[in-house]
């Protein structure tokens, strides 16, 4: 019995000393954990309030004002503009800056308090059933029957009207799958050489610092294309998942979000001093990846520094992208700010991981 | 001619002066050897060498390029050859080297041409197709002196290049340097072998981030720090040499003992006859010992210069 224990005491001390020496480790191990949690924990409400909305207001009368108002007092919604015809709110919600959009007809003012109450036209972007859903509850709760006051609100659910999960669930999945898988492509690239001794050896060459970087990027790039191409066309073939407007346009846009995600894991991969390390800083994207994105839940419901978070992630703007193309049929005007962004979060990562590599290796 | 030309290079880490005033020039188409213990500035001060590291004080010139204004043009002329194994191990031989020679911009014929030179160099021509993780650790370090060598560079620097590789692939590594050196190629050798340090042309030999003495094995053998004015160095051979070596270290005239290939080499003062060391080891019942004057190896020159220096 002893001697199967022998040595027990000396292995315990030497590891607690590779644990005191790699506190990187330590760290991660134990308080990234407790900093998901808090994070998560927090930023996770699938209480869906405060959708943005737009209104188309034909009346102006005080009665349709104090409707507005006692909508918003739901705090399902908020009225964020107003707009001057139907066709507009269409075009808003197609673009994304709102998700609902409440026209009131010109004779609301007249007919309300009759025993023909007015019909008003509510307008919801189905592409995230979670959010049209919260928003329906707004109209549901006012007024009750027996109130006088009563308006008729008639939804109307555009893109994805039979609130399909999947129309929704698929391209966040595609957007996600595509990201966690190209990180980490990356991530483990330069470490791996580093770890090799193989870095020293291209350091010593004439190879540039930005060449090495996009050297390493691009073969993950066609790698990257191909999944996202197979992705979807499983989307296609399992789900009935298709693509509401350009197919070509998709697969454009989805170079810059691959091209955003390889650097995300050139970064770690500068920042990282072991292939262990860079496993862990991987792993770290792959939570707010899943949960801050909008993916499971809506960003709308992220607290504001969470939101900031999620802006950072490639993830969060191809997940517009590819929700705006595939379910609303959004065209490029439409979705251009995400392209801008992903382009950004490229050009900022490639910089710093070039600057970076150049300190990590005097 | 000069192949590099050391200039009072500095490099301090913060509070830590890693290489301090460095001076010394490396003459073309020599073999000249680095020496010093871990940790004295040997990688740091290659490091500025190859343009890796920008020096906090002082300069360099390697093959007549600034370390500091032209690092990109030095890299280019420049091989290098690492202690740790650092090519592809998923890659075979032939692939290793067609990369290497296109990172330093060679392609198509040329790059066929000097891949069959270097590989006829180093003798590489039966394992080509293999993977070069697979390859024992004396092939391993041929093939990468191979890739460092492939874009044809004037300047080879080798940091500990037969650390870990057996006595046999050591010699055909230094018969390989030979024939380097032969061509007019210029190696900067790092080692801790003493025998590899005798092959050298010229030695520097760096201590707590100082050089500490520069020249020919034979100039510094001859340092007067090395053997003190009133001092002598002497062979002593015996049957009992570990024996006679732990009597001769309690013997009042020894400065210095050791033990070297089953003689003793002693230090001690002049005016101690060799008879005297006889009759010491003769009393303690050694009755066969004998006496011969020696010259200092490098390795009592190097023990002996540290030691005076961490006494000070």
């Amino acid at each position: 019995m002893k001697s199967a224990i022998y040595g027990f005491r000396s292995i315990v001390a030497k590891e607690w000393l590779h644990i005191q020496r790699d506190s990187t480790t330590l760290v991660f191990a134990l308080i990234v954990p407790l900093l998901q949690l808090i994070l998560f924990g927090y930023a996770i409400d699938f209480n869906v309030k405060h959708v943005p909305a737009a209104v188309v207001n034909m009346d102006g009368s005080p009665a349709s004002l104090n409707y507005l108002r006692q909508l918003e007092n739901t705090q399902y919604l908020d009225v964020v503009g107003s707009l001057s015809t139907p066709q507009e709110a269409e075009e808003a919600l197609r673009r994304n800056t709102v998700q609902v959009a409440i026209i009131i007809p010109p004779d609301f003012g007249q007919r309300f308090n009759t025993n023909r109450p007015p019909e008003v036209k509510v307008l919801e972007d189905g592409s995230d059933s979670q959010i049209s859903a919260a928003a329906s509850y707004a109209f549901l709760t006012k007024p009750s029957k027996s109130q006088p006051g009563a308006v008729d609100a008639r939804i109307n659910v555009l893109f994805n009207p039979q609130a399909r999960t999947q129309i929704f669930t698929i391209p966040g999945l595609v957007c996600v799958l595509l990201q966690l898988t190209t990180v980490s492509l990356t991530s483990f690239s330069l470490v791996r050489e580093r770890e090799q001794g193989t870095l020293e050896q291209l350091m010593v060459s004439p190879v540039g610092r930005l060449g090495l970087m996009l050297g390493k990027v691009t073969p993950y790039l066609v790698l990257g294309m191909t999944e996202m191409a197979a992705i979807l066309f499983m989307g296609w073939l399992i789900f009935n998942v298709s693509v509401a407007g350009s197919l070509i346009l998709l697969m454009v846009l989805a170079v810059p979000f691959v091209l955003a995600a390889l650097s995300l894991g050139l970064f770690i991969s500068t920042v990282a001093q072991s292939q262990a390390q860079a496993m862990q800083m991987t792993m770290l994207t792959t939570m707010p990846s899943i949960l801050l994105s909008g993916y499971i839940v809506p960003r709308e419901t992220l607290p504001g520094p969470l939101y900031l978070v999620s802006d950072v992630l490639p993830v969060t703007h191809f997940i517009g992208i590819c929700r705006g193309i595939v379910v609303r049929g959004a065209t490029l005007p439409d979705i251009l700010p995400h392209l801008y962004s992903l382009l950004v979060i490229t050009l900022v990562l490639i910089t710093a991981s070039t600057l970076r590599f150049q300190k990590s290796v005097g | 001619m000069l192949a590099i030309e050391i200039k009072g290079l500095t490099k301090r880490f913060g509070d830590f002066t890693a290489v301090d005033s460095i001076r010394f020039d490396v003459p073309k188409g020599s073999i000249f050897g680095f020496l010093g213990p871990n940790g004295s500035g040997k990688t740091t001060c290659i490091r500025m060498l190859c343009g890796l590291l920008e020096p906090t004080a002082g300069t360099a010139t390697v093959n007549g390029f600034d370390i500091i204004r032209q690092p990109e043009e030095i890299k280019r002329t420049i091989g290098y050859l690492n202690q740790a194994f650092s090519l592809y191990r998923d890659l075979t031989v032939e692939e290793n080297l067609n990369f290497f020679g296109g990172i330093y911009g060679l392609k198509g014929e040329r790059l066929n041409r000097r891949r069959a030179e270097v590989i006829d160099l180093v003798g590489l021509g039966s394992y080509l197709q293999r993977r070069s993780g697979q390859l024992s650790g004396g092939w391993k370090q041929r093939l990468a002196l191979a890739a460092s060598l492939i874009h044809e560079p004037e300047l080879v620097f080798l940091d500990e290049p037969t650390a870990g590789i057996d006595p046999v692939a050591r010699r055909e590594l230094w018969d390989l340097l030979f024939d380097l050196a032969g061509q007019g190629k210029t190696l900067f050798v790092t080692t801790h072998y003493m025998d590899e340090a005798e092959r050298c042309n010229e030695i520097a030999y760096i201590y707590l981030s100082r050089l500490m003495v520069h020249g020919t094995p034979a100039e510094l053998k001859v340092l007067p720090a090395v053997t003190p004015t009133g001092t002598k160095r002497v062979a002593v051979a015996s049957s009992h040499p570990a024996q006679a070596l732990s009597l001769l270290k309690r013997q009042g005239f020894a400065l210095d003992a050791t033990l070297v290939e089953a003689e003793i080499h002693l230090l001690m003062p002049v005016d101690v006859i060799d008879s005297e060391v006889i009759d010491a080891l003769h009393n303690a019942g050694m009755p066969d010992a004998s006496v011969r004057p020696m010259d200092p190896s490098l390795e009592d020159v190097f023990v002996t210069l540290t030691r005076s220096l961490a006494n000070r």
